[in-house]
């Protein structure tokens, strides 16, 4: 019967040849029909036939999404982008996986050309996201976020956060805690906002108030007497040569501690003092904060930079606005300078022995 | 701010500490910040004149460079313009370092020292004479050439031992016994360096040993002052330590009688002098802050620019940086931070 069909279907078809085996009538009724096959499904994706499919369907749903978010942009008028917009947008950074990890995603090995293509996607995806962020549209942005994860390494964050400096940490009492080093010492450094100093405001006339220091001749026999009452502002009133004593003023005090101990003990060199202060003085934050730094390792100069880098690492923390007058000042910079070592040959690093002509 | 006018007569008598002295140099005038502890410090005096010298014993401590010879050089001036009559000995360590001559005196079994005591009496003279001119002898003693009786002069009796320096150490301990008895006047005296006085002097006795503070005459009388053995009716005993020369550092006995934290540590198996224990019993410590208040740095800051000695700009920012340089210490604010700016 079916090969009659056959038969009548190819003569319907004006076919000229035959396209089955010929079979003498006498023998149909005993031919044996094939089992008709089950009907095999159709696939899900035209894809099925290329050999790869999840690769194929995935870089199609890209293109897809691509086309979309494109039209998607241009209705909210994000593109075309003027240059001057296009080179003020922010960086782009994409940490997409390996060939191998989007092969494993795929399950299908990965040729170069083929992953290179499927990289330009998501990179131009991403372009399109970041693009939506800037502009504010959080939704679009978060829509393609989530097609793009897909294919991001998992350590992205780690990736993206090399180079860059770990944020400053306070602690419950507002206290920064940074470190710094120099040649072969360490230093660990905590600061916090110094107190404002109490007191009243500068009347100076007042006798029982916080000192107000006046300048007396020490041997002056015409001095009078000083008064009872045990304050500055009282023996200046009484004093013959003072019109006015000078106002008081309250200024909180930067105290430095090192090792626990003050930094005029620490360091007797003025140099050294100096190269601790320096971070304060270039940020105009003299007073405003009290540092305690632990310092091991190295001399004198290596302490006292070490202590100077924490110092500023810690008033950049502390106050945002002084990092860049900290950086151009170079004191954010480890300095990298190192003892150089001894070279075979020479009495020191650079040091030759005396050159002997025979 | 005007500065009073007046002569430095009694400065140049006595002389100065030789910390304040380097600083005096360079000064055009002698001047010196008034702290909190400077009123303190003559509050004190105040009320110790009327009272024995026994009830006022007190020594300035503090750390190095937070001005206790200062202070003590205040009290000083202050004494002095009040009409006290005033012993003051600047440098305490020139009594023992075996700087001046010294003799063995069988009468006392101490040592003295004549040419010391003979320009201690000059000086005293020189700065007290108005007041003392009119004062009588109570006691007697005896002296060589000869016996001092009541009711003589006492000048005639310190001339005895200007004029002979063999009899200036007896001269001047009878001078302090007499201005012990009196009381017309309150006493202050004051001594720099004053562990000077508990150390081992560098004198060397027949046997090559180290001759013990107190076994000079001067150092001993004056110990015997300060520990209230020997009062003043009306008067005070001032000392301040100075830490600008190891070989005379405080011993144990008197930084545990001042309760001071000793630079090396100790137990109670350490040998303790009984002597000086005795001799440091009842000394008040008198602590000096470590720090200068803002105040005072400005006014200090100041002064050495109106004396053109700075190469600075004369403004906040400067003054606060040499501040926090100097930690709010007086001797590193002026001589690292202020004085270092200069190129010598």
């Amino acid at each position: 019967m079916n090969i009659a069909r056959h038969v009548a279907k190819s003569a319907f078809r004006f076919r000229t040849y035959a396209t089955t085996a010929y079979v003498p009538p006498a023998s149909l009724a005993t031919l044996q029909r094939a089992r008709v096959p089950p009907p095999k499904p159709k696939p899900e994706s035209p894809t099925f036939y290329t050999g790869r499919a999840t690769y194929y369907d995935q870089l199609l749903a890209l293109e897809s999404a691509a086309k979309h978010t494109r039209s998607a942009l241009q209705e909210l008028e994000l593109l075309p982008l003027p240059r001057f917009a296009q080179e003020n947008l922010p960086p782009l950074y994409g940490v997409w996986k390996n060939k191998l990890d989007l092969g494993e995603l795929m399950s299908a090995k990965l040729t170069t050309s083929r992953y290179r293509r499927f990289i330009a996607q998501l990179n131009q995806l991403n372009e399109y996201r970041r693009l939506a962020e800037v502009a504010g549209h959080v939704e679009l942005a978060e829509r393609i976020q989530r097609v793009l994860g897909m294919f991001e390494r998992d350590n992205k964050d780690a990736i993206l956060a090399r180079g860059k400096r770990k944020p400053v940490k306070f602690d419950e009492y507002g206290r920064s805690y940074t470190i710094g080093r120099r040649k072969e010492s360490t230093a660990r450094c905590w600061v916090i906002a110094a107190q404002p100093a109490e007191g009243e405001s500068a009347s100076s006339a007042t006798p029982s108030e916080a000192t107000e220091e006046v300048t007396t001749e020490v041997t002056a026999s015409q001095t009078p007497d000083v008064p009872e009452s045990s304050s500055p502002p009282a023996i200046a009133a009484s004093i013959e040569g003072f019109e006015s004593p000078a106002p008081s003023v309250k200024v909180s005090t930067t105290n430095i501690l090192i090792n626990n101990i003050p930094l005029s003990e620490y360091f007797p060199h003025v140099s050294d003092r100096e190269r601790v202060v320096r971070p304060f003085r270039i940020a105009g934050l003299l007073g405003a904060y009290n540092v305690f730094a632990i310092v091991r390792g190295g001399g004198s100069t290596g302490q006292s930079g070490a202590v100077t880098l924490a110092i500023a690492k810690a008033l950049a923390a502390h106050a945002p606005d002084v990092e860049p007058l900290l950086r151009k000042a170079k004191l954010l910079k480890r300095d990298p300078r190192m003892v150089e070592r001894k070279k075979t040959g020479r009495a020191k690093a650079r040091k030759a022995y005396t050159w002997v002509k025979r | 701010m005007a500065f009073p006018q007046g002569d430095s007569k009694a400065l140049k008598a006595y002389g100065l500490p030789t910390n304040v002295l380097v600083d005096y140099l360079l000064l055009s005038r002698p001047c010196s910040v008034v702290r909190e502890v400077t009123v303190q410090a003559l509050d004190q005096l105040d009320k110790a004149a009327g009272s024995s010298s026994a009830q006022t014993r007190a020594v300035f401590t503090g750390k190095p460079g937070c001005g206790k010879s200062y202070v003590l050089l205040q009290a000083v001036q202050y004494a002095i313009q009040k009409d006290w009559v005033t012993l003051y000995i600047p440098r305490g360590i020139a009594l023992v370092n075996s700087s001046t001559p010294y003799v063995y005196d069988p009468r006392t079994q101490t040592y003295g020292q004549p040419a010391f005591a003979q320009q201690l009496l000059k000086r005293f003279v020189d700065v007290n004479e108005r007041l003392i001119k009119d004062l009588k002898v109570q006691g007697s003693y005896p002296l060589k050439e000869t016996a001092i009786n009541s009711s003589s002069p006492l000048l005639d009796m310190i001339n005895i031992g200007i004029e002979s320096q063999e009899s200036a150490p007896t001269v001047l301990s009878a001078l302090l016994t007499e201005l012990s008895k009196q009381t017309k006047f309150p006493v202050l005296l004051a001594i720099d360096d004053f562990q000077a006085l508990y150390s081992l002097s560098t004198y060397r006795d027949p046997y090559f040993k180290m001759v013990k503070a107190y076994h000079l005459t001067l150092p001993r009388t004056l110990l015997e002052f300060a520990s209230g053995k020997q009062s003043f009716a009306r008067g005070a005993v001032l000392g301040a330590l100075s830490s600008q020369n190891t070989t005379f550092r405080p011993p144990l006995e008197l930084t545990e009688a001042l309760g001071l934290l000793p630079d090396v540590p100790s137990n109670p198996y350490v040998r303790r002098e009984p002597e000086l224990i005795e001799y440091a019993k009842g000394l008040r410590n008198f602590p000096v802050p470590e720090q200068l208040t803002v105040d005072e740095a400005a006014s200090i800051f100041d002064i050495w620019h109106s004396v053109k000695a700075l190469h600075v700009a004369r403004g906040d920012e400067v003054f606060l940086t040499k501040y926090t340089e100097a930690g709010g210490n007086a001797r590193e604010f002026v001589r690292k931070s202020l004085l270092q700016t200069v190129a010598m």
